[in-house]
């Protein structure tokens, strides 16, 4: 007799489980179809691929100071400094980075470069889809860093820092 | 002064500490491991109490006291982590950054700044300043190595005191009061010093930053190699720092032998050439006139072919200053054990028969106990600039009271603490040291002896008479002169009365290693006879070795203008450029068959080799050095080198192989197990003794005697070659900030010579001889008499080489002045010039 009763009770709960199944089959899903289709907007504080940011009259944030290189938990950066001159003035003050590369692959988009960086230069912006063929592809130039007009990234070019 | 200080004991943050009498309270601290924060103070140079950032609390005193000024005394209490030390300590930081702009993140000091760090262990957090800052004009560049940040400086005035303490340079001063003082350049731009490096190295924040290494690299980027300096003998310890490869820049590393904490700027700024962009990369080969690259098997193919081709006693090696001791080890087995030639010889800068070749080049003495000297005497040695960071030991001895005695045809650049300044006619300093030795030497010459005023040289016998510790240098400029000779004769005889030991300082790089290793031709390693020294290296080497004498350098090259040689081997060095006769050179090289050239840039002597095989440099290399004290010294490799170039010692063991022989290495430390069996006492940072000239030969003829001659109208200027520590050979061209140190070729004369030519300071001339000419620029000074005109080697430009003759004791040359507008007399001779 007992059996009977337990064999009842799993019966029902299959049912149950069963039911949930039916319910959700007509519903519309909650995945999208990525990459055919995409999620509208990230969230605010997301952390996504690197721009190097430049301030209003298009001169660069980034002073070359090494500092989110000293930060980076994965090494993922390498920048190499410069002076600038009266005829090629870079950035503001005396110093700019004449190369920076980032390596996506090795970073772990912590953010920690954004917080370092004193001149608020370098910032996470929302591109997701980094994905690529080869690891040479991976390593960001300063060309492909650096936002293409003033505000590109979604930084206000008229924040001072 | 021996017996022991009495003792004082006190108390520092509860601990009990003990000290000799006199001793600082922040030294006190220092030795207890307790940490009080600094800015003014560096224990090499006197307290001085300007930034007040060492303030402690003493019981029983009223205020706050400076802590190095202050003297330990007997039951002293002193606290540095009481709260009114706190609070001091935060005031005096938050006062210094007052006026310091912050810009940490463009600072070239950020990362290793005393002050970054000081503030974040010592200061208030955050400041209470809002109003606007000081504002001065930056940077600025005091010429070609420093730059000056005058906002980021906090006024401690370690940079002028190095120049007036530890250099004697006074290179750089304070300028106005208070608010608006400032560091500059006491007379003129660019800033006149050779040991600038080092004000930037002690500089405590960013205001004094080195030009090289702008922006060039982080401290975390870098990593520090420990190495030795090549540049001179005097062999300092240092750190070059890497990134990616490259050295990014020199430091000193702390070696209390021999730098203590110093470089000058060769040293600081002279690394340069390792990366540059003309570094040969492949081997090269002469092929229808021209150099052709090619593979490194075939460039030794060749090489060995003609060496095995060639009879042993025609085939000879020059140079190795360059060289580490084991490359220059294993060069002296290929050349004598392998080809069975004794024909090698480093001493490639002497003149025939000279000086040089038969004393032992090195000092007797060791570095450090130049601070003690209480009498110095330098004959021809211009130690500023051959061996700079000498001075600095000397200095050190003038402070505790020594006294200099300079006997030489240029007064030096450190006149102002030479207290007996000799300055002669070049080819006459032998008599004035005679003179010094008290022997009268007749003199029917006008002006005294050699030019000298005898009331002087009086008082320097008298002053040199009361020496207990003297310190005898005889330098290129005595050795090389004509009367060379007799001036090494003279100085023998001076120091044996004074009962010490003449140093000959003499050579350059690791020339001291160069000899050590065994190329030297009458000597194998260890300068030990070849007689004496066949019978072991019959044992390690396997073969014979001639017991007979090669030939020196001078008679190399006089063979082989001759057509007495088959092949001539240069490694790492530049006859063409430094054999005193470049007419004798050229020569030489038009009846050579073939010349090897082993070097890491394409000289005048590469571009006119038959093949080129590119070599490593100092800094790339595994091994040992050697100094000018004989200091063995570890070379650590801190970069890789460019191309295919090959460490010297692998480019012999391979040509042995292709010349019959088994001399393969495992590493220099074979090489080096090697040399310790031959060499006795050989050992890493042992000091080996001077060796070369004491078992030299006598030399077969006698010199030619001076030929004190009136000059004569066509050529009134004796010249006399010398010495400069910023120059441009071969090398040192191919460091910019040395290149731009040492700018122009140029010549000195005196003020009556230069007002009769006409021609002022900065003028160009020509300096002709009846062997060549060489166009320079004029400087004018009375450190050099009447009639005599100075020209530095090392330039390449004009080089002194092509003015002298081998056969002629003096060089006489004419000036003409060139006028750069109108085509006036010798405006021809412009096209000398080499671009």
């Amino acid at each position: 007799m007992a059996r009977l009763s337990v064999r009842l009770r799993q019966g029902l709960a299959m049912l149950k489980g069963m039911g949930v199944t039916f319910r959700y089959l007509f519903r519309p899903p909650m995945t999208v179809r990525y990459p055919e289709d995409k999620r509208s907007a990230v969230q605010p504080r997301f952390k996504g691929r690197h721009w190097l940011t430049l301030y209003e009259d298009g001169m660069e944030r980034c002073v070359g100071c090494e500092l989110c290189v000293i930060v980076c938990p994965s090494q993922a950066i390498f920048v190499q400094a410069a002076e600038n001159t009266p005829e090629q003035q870079v950035s503001k003050g005396e110093r700019y980075a004449a190369d920076f590369q980032i390596n996506e692959l090795r970073c772990i988009f912590c953010g920690f470069c954004e917080e370092a960086c004193p001149t608020g230069a370098i910032v996470l912006g929302r591109e997701y889809e980094l994905a690529s063929y080869t690891r040479e592809d991976m390593i960001y130039t300063k060309p492909m860093l650096t936002e293409p007009y003033p505000g590109a990234s979604g930084r206000d070019p008229r924040r001072e820092v | 002064m021996n017996q022991v200080p009495p003792m004082v004991t006190m108390t520092i943050d509860g601990t009990k500490v003990a000290v000799p009498k006199g001793t600082t309270v922040y030294q006190a601290a220092k030795g207890a491991h307790i940490e009080i924060p600094i800015f003014c103070y560096h224990d090499r140079m006197p307290p001085l109490g300007a930034c007040r950032m060492c303030l402690v609390k003493v019981e029983k005193m009223a205020k706050l006291q400076t802590s190095c000024t202050l003297e330990a005394a007997d039951g002293m209490v002193v606290s540095t982590i009481a709260p009114e030390v706190k609070a001091g300590q935060e005031a005096i930081l938050e006062f210094l950054l007052i006026n310091h702009p912050l810009d940490c993140p463009i600072c070239d000091k950020g990362g290793e700044c005393p002050l970054q760090d000081q503030t974040y262990a010592f200061g208030p957090g955050r400041s209470r300043f809002i109003e606007p800052k000081r504002d001065f004009a930056k940077p600025v560049s005091l010429g070609r190595v420093l730059v000056l940040d005058r906002e980021r400086c906090i006024l401690c005035w370690r940079c002028v005191r190095f120049g007036e303490i530890i250099a004697g340079d006074d290179a750089l001063k304070g300028f106005e009061r208070g608010f608006h003082s400032e560091i500059n350049t006491p007379f003129t731009l660019p800033v006149e010093s050779k040991f600038i490096g080092n004000t930037i190295a002690i500089c405590p924040v960013g205001a004094l930053t080195a030009k090289p290494y702008r922006f060039a690299a982080r401290p975390w980027d870098n990593q520090a190699v420990s190495s030795v300096c090549t540049l001179c003998g005097v062999g300092c310890a240092v750190d070059f720092d890497v990134r990616g490869g490259a050295i990014t820049r020199t430091r000193a590393r702390e070696s209390p032998a021999v730098n203590d904490i110093w470089l000058c700027d060769l040293g600081f700024f002279g690394h340069g050439y390792v990366h540059h962009s003309e570094r040969l990369r492949r081997p090269l080969v002469r092929q229808d006139g021209n150099l052709v690259e090619t593979t490194w098997d075939n460039a030794l193919d060749l090489v060995a072919h003609r060496l095995r081709a060639a009879p042993p006693s025609r085939v000879a090696m020059l140079g190795g200053a360059r060289l580490t001791n084991e490359d220059a080890y294993v060069a002296g087995r290929f050349f004598r054990g392998v080809l069975g030639t004794n024909h090698l010889d480093h001493r490639i800068d002497t003149r025939p028969q000279s000086a040089s070749q038969s004393v032992p080049w090195g000092m007797a003495v060791s570095i450090a106990e130049i601070d003690q000297a209480d009498v110095i005497l330098l004959v021809g040695c211009d130690v500023t600039e051959e061996y700079p960071v000498l001075w600095l030991r000397m200095k050190r001895a003038i402070a505790h009271g020594a006294k200099v005695i300079a006997v030489t045809p240029k007064a030096l650049e450190i006149h102002r603490f030479v207290d007996h300044h000799l300055v002669h006619r070049y080819g006459e300093g032998a008599a004035v040291v005679r003179a010094l030795t008290g022997s009268h030497v007749e003199d029917s010459r006008a002006g005294g002896l050699g030019g000298v005023d005898s009331a002087a040289i009086t008082a320097a016998a008298a002053r040199l008479g009361g020496a207990t510790r003297a310190l005898v240098m005889i330098g290129r400029a005595a050795l090389e002169a004509p009367d060379g000779v007799e001036a090494a004769a003279a100085v023998r005889d001076l120091a044996a009365r004074l009962s010490v030991p003449v140093n000959v300082m003499r050579g350059k790089g690791n020339a001291f290693g160069a000899a050590l290793g065994g190329l030297l031709p009458d000597a194998g390693p260890g300068g030990r006879p070849l007689a004496d020294i066949a019978g072991d290296l019959q044992q390690i080497w396997n073969r014979a070795v001639a017991p007979q004498s090669g030939m020196t350098a001078p008679e190399i090259v006089e063979t082989g203008a001759q057509g007495g040689l088959d092949v001539l081997y240069v490694v790492a060095a530049d006859p063409a450029t430094d054999v005193l006769d470049h007419t004798q050179w050229k020569a030489a090289r038009a009846r050579l068959p073939f010349l090897v050239v082993q070097d890491a840039f394409l000289t005048q002597t590469a571009q006119v080799a038959d093949v080129v095989l590119p070599a490593l440099v100092a800094p790339e290399k595994d091994g040992t050095v050697s100094s000018i004290e004989g200091r063995i010294q570890r070379l650590h490799a801190a970069v890789l080198g460019p191309g295919e170039a090959r460490q010297d010692w692998t480019i012999f063991a391979a040509l042995a192989e292709r010349c019959g022989a088994e001399m393969a290495y495992s590493g220099w430390e074979e090489i080096f197990d090697e040399m310790q069996a031959l060499i006795p006492g050989l050992a890493l940072d042992a000091r080996m003794n001077p060796m070369g000239g004491a078992i030299g030969r006598p030399a077969r003829t006698p010199p030619p005697p001076v030929r004190a001659e009136a000059p004569s109208a066509d050529f009134p200027f004796v010249l006399i070659p010398g010495e400069a520590l910023f120059a441009r050979g071969a090398m040192s061209a191919r460091s910019a900030a040395i290149a731009d140190l040492a700018g122009e070729p140029w010549a000195m004369m005196h003020p009556d010579d230069a007002a009769r030519l006409p021609v002022a300071e900065g003028d160009a001339i020509v300096l002709q001889s009846p062997h060549g000419a060489a166009a320079v620029r004029v400087k004018v000074s009375t450190a050099v008499l009447a009639g005599q005109v100075f020209l530095p080697r090392g330039y390449d430009g004009a080089a002194a080489n092509a003015l002298a003759d081998a056969a002629e004791a003096l060089t006489r040359v004419r000036a003409i002045a060139l006028t750069p507008t109108s085509a006036g007399a010798g405006s021809g001779e412009v096209g000398r010039r080499t671009p």
